[in-house]
């Protein structure tokens, strides 16, 4: 029990400093925003001559007015979003199928990636919801808060289900993963406290008059998503990737502000990857397969499992043999603990 | 020849001697008296500047003049309101389709002339207020061009009309029945001679010489009957977003031109040179 | 583990259904000050080619260096009930070049040709070069330079060009990268209808 008593400091370590990153950021709030200063603009609305002065039957043109997309399709995004939540929940916990995932993410990056190009993100929309939250003049389509909740309401039932499949960042890093290298566990939390700095700044420059959205202006991967960008973002977004070879998922890991947010959520989840110890053989393959440090000492640490289905596809007693395992049970018995 | 500034009247504000949020219109009577349209008010500077007098008018002035016999003339939009020396209203003349916003008044020949900027034209009306005739209407496009708004005309000594045509940029020559004679200016948009910009010049003034201003680039010049510039009286002293300068010339060639955004008028003589 | 309702798991219930009813209020606080669809636009009466005060000073392109859109989502448009028709426009010529034989400016003053002429309304026998014409601005070329703005700009025009955002180009991100830029804090977000009106005014 000494093992668990450590990582409950550790915890309880973590979370301190996280309540501490709350409470700063809470009391940095509501700086009201400054109207632009202007010379008020004058049009003398009568001298322009109209039709009648022109003469010669003339008709002033129609105004040209290009409608931006429709609303309607705004919900469809909330729509599809809820659904591929629905879906990679069921998928990972349910299905237990990794390549359905994949299938999934690349539906996702498909639609949340490339066609809307990115926007509006659940990730960005923390800024947007920060600001609707302390500003009473600032407020934010139902759409965008729809967008920010749902996948924490989800993760609150089952956890970090929109990382796995939905999320388009994600699943672009998911996809280009080759050779996952296992990171060190230390450097791997403390890495991982950065996406907590990320999130404080994020918001606090999100609440400033300026309002600076630092996600949406660092975000590493919408240049490829708009197919266009500065060439310095085109850059970063390419380490990352290249990076992502063989470091899995280094944004989501230890940068992404919405992953901080989920990882609370996820602390109280009612359901998620779990590794059940009277099931289990103790082989470690699971552990192995694992790219993100989800799995220690054979047991799934929920917040940091990204919804991969790399531990089922690795499982000898579940993932392809799920359906059978009815059929494992009758055929053999119960393995004795070795 | 060249001009130098000698004094400055007015600026923006509520003071005795301020013009309060706009000055539109200026005019000079015989002896040298100062009339400015600003606000809702017609203030008289004597000449040597001091203030003199102030009342009110009914709706915002539009512009100012100060016929022969000491009477002042106010235009307004669809009315003309009449004033004796000392402020008191004797008249109001109203007409909601000859009169929209007056511009300009002048007096030729026992006439008095209103320069309707909505109608594009300078309406001709007898001392009682009958109409008589319109001048600058009678052209294919129907009447002046004046995009910027304001239709401005002087009377010379022979009892001709000029004109502003800003839209064609020149100065026309009108007899008071309205036929066109003739017409100095051209566009041009570096040369001091021509007028530039899309619509100048936009204010005129006729006494001995043809005193005209102009906006974006805003400077008041001075051209014989000839068209031949004479000189540029001043430039660079006017806030560059001014329009519609308002212009005036008393007996002694002093040339008054009130800044539509410092709201102020400078007033100008003329240097031996 | 043993199936008895431990201490724990009252916590996960208990830190669940604070959770929920965080995430719960918050949205619901959110959704009762929702508003609808809002996109992007230039405020004309902030954008420095428009508003009244700057002249003479050289037009403002970062509508067209900061978009994210490759050929920037910014239009000038012209709002032709309120433009002067005129004969020498400053906006669509160059006013400072040289006089041709025609007693018109020789130069064209937007770099991408974008806008075009053509008289309108009856034409005067006597004079036919001065007449009112209809100035169009072909969106396809432009690219919000912002030039043409600055010259139709009051007092030397009548401010009937100003720059807007095309909602069929734009990609309506959740911060303009423009706004992030502008040193006038002219872009705004508006309800759809107020965005597609054309003569900058709100």
């Amino acid at each position: 029990m000494t093992g668990s008593i450590e990582m409950a400091h550790a915890t309880s370590t973590r979370r301190a400093v996280a309540a501490i990153l709350a409470l700063f950021i809470l009391a940095t709030v509501a700086v009201p925003t400054i109207a632009a200063q202007s010379i008020p603009y004058q049009r003398p609305v009568d001298t322009a001559p109209q039709e009648k002065t022109i003469g010669g039957g003339y008709k002033t043109p129609a105004a040209q007015k290009p409608l931006p997309r429709n609303s309607w399709l705004q919900l469809l995004d909330v729509a599809v979003l809820a659904a591929a939540l629905a879906i990679s929940s069921w998928l990972v916990l349910k299905r237990r199928s990794r390549k359905a995932l994949v299938a999934l993410a690349a539906g996702s990056l498909a639609y949340f990636g490339f066609y809307r190009e990115g926007c509006v993100c659940p990730i960005g929309s923390i800024q947007n919801v920060a600001v609707a939250l302390t500003n009473p003049q600032y407020s934010i389509p139902m759409v965008v808060t729809a967008t920010f909740f749902l996948p924490l309401v989800v993760a609150v039932f089952f956890g970090r289900a929109f990382c796995g499949g939905v999320c388009a960042l994600g699943a672009l890093q998911e996809l280009v993963l080759l050779k996952p290298v296992r990171v060190p566990r230390r450097l791997d939390r403390a890495l991982g406290l950065l996406k907590y700095v990320y999130l404080g700044l994020a918001i606090f420059f999100a609440l400033k008059p300026a309002r600076d959205f630092l996600i949406c202006r660092f975000d590493p991967f919408v240049g490829f998503f708009r197919r266009t960008g500065a060439p310095h973002m085109l850059m970063i977004g390419g380490a990352f990737l290249l990076a992502g070879l063989f470091v899995g998922r280094p944004y989501c890991r230890y940068l992404c502000p919405y992953g901080a947010l989920l990882n609370w959520c996820t602390r109280v989840a009612r359901r998620g990857v779990t590794i059940t110890p009277d099931k289990e053989l103790d082989c470690g393959l699971c552990t192995d397969a694992c790219p993100y440090g989800a799995i220690e000492k054979m047991r799934a640490v929920r917040r940091n499992c990204l919804y991969c289905a790399r531990c089922y596809a690795a499982c000898p007693r579940d993932g392809k043999l799920a359906r059978a395992k009815a059929q494992l049970v009758t055929l053999s018995a119960e393995p004795a603990r070795s | 020849m060249q001009y130098r500034q000698v004094a400055v009247i007015g600026g923006k504000g509520a003071g005795p001697g301020q013009f309060g949020t706009s000055l539109r219109g200026i005019a000079v009577d015989a002896t040298g008296n100062l009339y400015a349209a600003n606000d809702s008010q017609i203030t008289v500077f004597d000449a040597a500047g001091r203030l003199r007098r102030r009342w009110s008018t009914s709706q915002p002035a539009h512009s100012v003049a100060v016929a022969g016999d000491g009477k002042v003339y106010t235009g307004q939009i669809h009315q003309i309101e009449i004033f004796d020396g000392a402020g008191k209203l004797i008249n109001t003349w109203r007409d909601e389709a000859l009169l929209g916003r007056v511009t300009a008044i002048g007096f030729v020949n026992g006439d008095v002339l209103a320069g309707d900027a909505t109608g594009r034209a300078i309406r001709r009306f007898d001392l009682s207020g009958k109409f008589r005739n319109n001048i600058g209407r009678d052209n294919p496009l129907n009447g002046l061009l004046v995009p910027n708004g304001v239709v401005d005309f002087g009377v010379d000594a022979h009892g001709i009309i000029h004109a502003t045509n800003p839209g064609k940029h020149r100065v026309e020559r009108y007899t008071p029945a309205g036929e066109l004679l003739g017409h100095i200016g051209h566009f041009h948009g570096t040369d001091a001679a021509g007028f530039g910009g899309c619509c100048n010049p936009t204010n005129i003034a006729v006494r001995d010489r043809i005193y005209v201003t102009e906006k974006a680039g805003p400077r008041a010049k001075v051209y014989n009957f000839s068209g031949e510039l004479e000189a540029v009286i001043a430039a660079d002293v006017f806030d560059a977003n001014c329009k519609n300068m308002s212009v005036a010339v008393d007996r002694q060639g002093r040339v008054y031109v009130a800044d539509t955004v410092k709201l102020a008028i400078f007033i100008f003589e003329a240097v031996a040179v | 583990m043993s199936e008895h309702f431990t201490r724990r798991d009252l916590l996960h219930k208990a830190g669940r259904g604070a959770v929920l009813a965080t995430l719960g209020g918050g949205a619901g606080f959110l959704v009762r000050k929702a508003h609808g669809q809002v996109v992007w636009q230039v405020d004309a009466a902030r954008c420095l080619n428009s508003r009244l005060g700057e002249v003479g000073v050289a037009a403002c392109n970062l509508c067209t260096t900061e978009c994210v859109v490759a050929l920037s989502a910014v239009r000038a448009v012209n709002e032709h009930s309120r433009c002067g028709r005129c004969n020498i426009c400053p906006a669509y010529f160059n006013i400072t070049s040289a006089v041709d034989d025609r007693g018109l400016p020789s130069e064209k003053l937007c770099p991408r040709d974008a806008i075009t002429r053509r008289p309108i309304g009856k034409a005067d026998p006597e004079d036919p070069a001065n007449n009112f014409y209809e100035y169009l601005i072909d969106e396809e070329k432009c690219d919000g330079c912002g030039k043409c703005v600055m010259q139709c700009k009051e007092p030397l025009g009548l401010g009937s060009i100003v720059l807007r955002i095309r909602y069929n180009r734009c990609v309506d991100c959740n911060r303009c990268a423009i706004s992030t830029a502008c040193p006038k804090d002219a872009l705004i977000q508006v309800p759809v209808e107020q965005g597609l009106r054309n003569d900058g005014v709100h």
